[in-house]
């Protein structure tokens, strides 16, 4: 059986943007079946055309990092999540977050679903691991 | 060592090599010999973890200044 990990996330800095998809297209390269949950502030890196910043004062800087990043052929947020569904890695965008950020299905990336947090745990339940990136 | 095809990762980091190389080996035979090269230091670890974790075998491993060359035979 296909091994699981999941990932869930909770702020929506670059950093925080970044991580879980290089670990999920890593899992995904590694043959993994990879989830990535998207709660609370992490749930606006799921809105169309998302440009996340670094956090607190630093986000002057996202341009530079970003320019760092391509440097070494690390791909900008966008092309990174492009590259994700490619690979196969789920996003979900969680339902209770969505209203109180007043966000709409149609506000959300293509490919993602939107799911309650017991059917993120009926996944997370059956996955090798899952790790909390906030 | 014998290859049939070379991956160049040379230049890129993680995840970009592991990536590329898992791309890289969904054109190839079972049985066939891909060579990666890469210059991340982290490469060093990850392509073996790789390989044990999708059961493709590493059969050789060279290390020639900055550049690791791997030798993966596809499962």
């Amino acid at each position: 059986m296909t091994d699981k990990f999941c990932m869930v996330v909770s702020e929506g800095s670059f950093d925080k943007a970044m991580m879980p998809l290089i670990m999920g297209t890593t899992g995904a390269s590694m043959g993994m079946e990879v989830h990535v949950f998207y709660t609370f502030f992490g749930l606006k890196l799921l809105k169309k055309g998302m440009k996340p910043k670094l956090p607190g004062m630093m986000r002057f800087f996202t341009g530079m990092m970003e320019k760092k990043m391509s440097k070494f052929k690390i791909p900008g947020y966008q092309e990174m999540m492009e590259q994700a569904k490619d690979l196969g890695v789920h996003f979900y965008a969680c339902s209770t977050s969505m209203s109180l950020m007043g966000m709409k299905e149609a506000d959300l990336m293509e490919g993602t679903k939107v799911l309650g947090a017991s059917a993120f745990l009926n996944l997370a339940a059956d996955s090798k691991m899952t790790l909390f990136i906030g | 060592m014998e290859k049939d095809a070379t991956l160049d990762a040379k230049g890129l980091m993680c995840p970009m090599p592991i990536v590329q190389l898992a791309r890289k080996i969904k054109e190839m035979k079972s049985g066939q010999i891909l060579e990666l090269l890469a210059d991340d230091i982290g490469a060093k670890e990850d392509v073996p973890a790789w390989c044990s974790r999708t059961g493709n075998q590493l059969v050789g491993q060279e290390e020639d200044g900055k550049t690791f060359s791997f030798y993966i035979k596809i499962k």
